[in-house]
């Protein structure tokens, strides 16, 4: 008997498990994945501007830093602004989806791929951002490569203010209607990597990005 | 890994007597505590989020058997591959032989209990596989000789930065870093090199989400990202219990585990990964191997221990535990410790081979009390107090003992004779002071403590004299 068919069968027999019994609890599995209950959570205030307040100031609480302008057009000087202030290069890596901003017109030497250990600045969009706790929900693809916000130690995010939701859930139902499946990888970033290993104090850039910055298009 | 646990007694006096735990231990209890009271408020019904994530729980564990071949019908048809062992000894086997498989000379992980609980790693260099932990605390225990961690989700917090300072310096042979910001950095151009010449990536699993096939992956640090990014090949090894229904109740259960694990309102990090890289795509594994493992877990669904099979592995029982705030993880013996623990490594390793942890609880209930998913966690270590009396596993001493009392207990006339014998013999030893500095008949109970003096008349008397 292979490990499979030995772990199942111990788990059948422990529950009892009958050919009978079966199909009701198939159905009942079924009408579970179907119905996609939602839990109990915290009431959230979802007018348009009371979102972007409240995904400004959850991101802020993560120690991300957080930007405005009116429109998509606006982000390239925005993102130079930015660099230019830290200190930062004027060259990055950027998610091949947003490659079509007129990043050379600002003086920004872009590159369209994904990132790799030598790049110092990665700039992505996001699928949408969540108020609830201040998060970026990224989904991987060929345009959307996951290393953008991953192995640059500093992480450009453009948020369309259409794009935030309320929660999780609204993330989820957002994802199943656009993109039907998930995609290999969705990751729900929540200000820059940190660790508290030693002796509990906090410090930003683990293994992942020390500065996550959201550029909020308002009118996008 | 192998249990220590038998040695609980020898093992909790060293953590006492070691006054650097003792201070880390007196650190790091605030912190956790405080910051999970404070994370649970922004939750409006923290008591109804309680009772649905256990709801969710139980619903998979009533049906388990169905569920786990959903997951596998869903992962399978994302081009994952899924395994199942028996016991830590097959994980190690089926990792070993997919590393072989594929060439792999270096594999990255991220924190995996279930890799401590097979001994994975000593596997993994046996075969000629270079295993990289790369949680920064896993990684201070790895390359200090292998030390078992003393906390699930805060491994080192035994550690002060001196002893971490001392290590660093000597294995990475560089100028010796007294503050914390250097010691993260360097740990993390070190294994920065290690996550992009690793063709293994080995992670655990904090969820498995039945609707999509995926594993939900929580962390802060990143490198769970790194590792289930940039390798090749990617290995999920997780429990047979880990699975949940939908993306739904994902998102319930993560208003609850990072607040009760750091009171965090979420993580840095909640990744969801399904199937392998996709055309055109620059990143990702080309291979994903979910093993799910059995070690223990089948034989507890329908059980009387079925409600530990919950278990999100927080931490939050062991950060409120008295017991644990006193002697720190590593005198559990185990990789679970605190109530948790002693609820599974008894039951995972043979209740004979763990016979002093379920009574290494003061059955306070704070555990029970601040369980994300309601485990009745002092309930089930008083059931195994009673299995190891059923399976004669206490001296012979201790059941006579009891035996006695209960014959006793049974005739209350002469119950009420040997008490009031009881409380004047107590009184008249304390000599008309408050305590008993020392008990003859039980000199163990008066090692570390004195007894209270009783006032020299019982319960029973003295509510009589009331009621006249």
């Amino acid at each position: 008997m292979t490990s499979r068919e030995d772990i199942l069968a111990r788990l059948r027999a422990r529950l009892n498990r009958s050919e009978a019994n079966a199909a009701a609890a198939r159905a009942a599995l079924e009408a579970t994945l179907a119905a996609k209950a939602i839990g109990p959570r915290p009431a959230i205030d979802t007018q348009k501007s009371a979102l972007a307040g409240r995904l400004i100031e959850k991101s802020l609480a993560q120690s991300s830093t957080v930007d405005c302008v009116a429109s998509l057009a606006e982000a390239p000087a925005a993102v130079a602004r930015y660099l230019a202030t830290n200190g930062l290069p004027a060259q990055a890596v950027v998610w091949p989806a947003l490659a079509a901003l007129d990043w050379a017109g600002v003086g920004l030497a872009i590159q369209a791929r994904g990132a790799v250990d030598a790049d110092r600045v990665g700039i992505t969009g996001c699928f949408c951002a969540i108020a609830e706790t201040g998060t970026l929900m990224l989904c991987s693809g060929p345009a959307t490569p996951a290393t953008v916000s991953l192995l640059p130690e500093t992480h450009i995010a453009l948020v369309p203010a259409s794009r935030i939701v309320p929660a999780m859930e609204e993330a989820f139902a957002l994802a199943r209607a656009e993109l039907g499946a998930l995609p290999r990888a969705v990751n729900f970033v929540s200000g820059p990597s940190r660790t508290g290993d030693i002796e509990q104090t906090i410090v930003l850039g683990a293994h992942g990005p020390s500065r996550v910055h959201l550029l909020l298009i308002e009118g996008a | 890994m192998k249990s220590r646990a038998h040695r609980f007694k020898e093992n909790a006096a060293a953590s006492l007597a070691n006054p650097v735990l003792q201070a880390n231990l007196r650190t790091a209890k605030g912190k956790f505590v405080d910051k999970r009271a404070i994370a649970i408020k922004e939750l409006d019904d923290f008591e109804a989020t309680r009772e649905a994530a256990k709801d969710i729980r139980n619903r998979v564990l009533e049906h388990l058997d169905l569920w786990l071949e959903k997951f596998e019908e869903v992962a399978c048809a994302r081009g994952a591959k899924v395994l199942w062992a028996k016991d830590g000894e097959e994980v190690c086997r089926l990792v070993v032989e997919i590393g072989k498989q594929h060439g792999v000379k270096k594999a990255v992980k991220s924190k995996s209990m279930l890799s401590e609980e097979a001994g994975l790693n000593q596997a993994l260099e046996a075969a000629g596989i270079r295993p990289v932990e790369t949680d920064l605390g896993e990684y201070i225990l790895q390359i200090n000789d292998n030390e078992p961690p003393s906390h699930i989700i805060a491994p080192v917090v035994h550690k002060s930065l001196d002893e971490v300072a001392d290590l660093f310096a000597k294995t990475h042979k560089t100028p010796r870093k007294t503050d914390i910001p250097a010691l993260t950095r360097e740990a993390r151009e070190v294994l920065r090199e290690h996550f992009l010449s690793a063709e293994m990536g080995i992670s655990g699993g904090n969820f498995l989400i039945a609707e999509t096939g995926s594993v939900a992956l929580v962390t802060n640090e990143g490198n769970g990202r790194m590792v289930t990014t940039l390798p090749r090949v990617h290995v999920v090894i997780t429990g047979i219990e880990k699975v949940i229904p939908t993306l739904e109740d994902l998102a319930t259960l993560m208003r609850l585990l990072p607040r009760s694990a750091t009171g965090q309102s979420i993580s840095n990090y909640v990744s969801l990964l399904t199937g392998v890289k996709a055309a055109g795509e620059s990143d990702g594994p080309e291979h994903l191997y979910f093993i799910l493992v059995d070690s223990g877990r089948a034989g507890l669904v329908g059980s009387e221990f079925q409600d530990m099979l919950r278990c999100i592995r927080c931490g939050a029982c062991m950060n409120h535990c008295p017991v644990y705030q006193t002697i720190g993880g590593q005198a559990y013996g185990w990789g679970y410790p605190g109530p948790m623990g002693s609820v599974l490594t008894p039951l995972y390793t043979g209740l004979e081979n763990a016979l002093d942890l379920p009574h290494a609880a003061t059955l306070c209930n704070q555990c029970g009390v601040v369980c994300p998913v309601k485990i009745p966690l002092p309930d089930l270590l008083r059931r195994l107090r009673e299995k190891q009396l059923e399976n004669h596993l206490r001296p012979w001493f201790e059941r006579m003992a009891l035996k006695a009392w209960a014959w006793v207990a049974e005739r209350p006339s002469l119950y009420a004779l040997a008490t009031r014998f009881g409380v004047r013999y107590l009184a008249w030893l304390a000599g008309g002071q408050k305590s008993i500095p020392l008990l003859g008949i039980a000199p163990g109970w008066t090692q570390g403590r004195d007894f209270p003096a009783p006032e020299g008349k019982t319960f029973r008397e003295l509510y009589r004299a009331r009621s006249r």
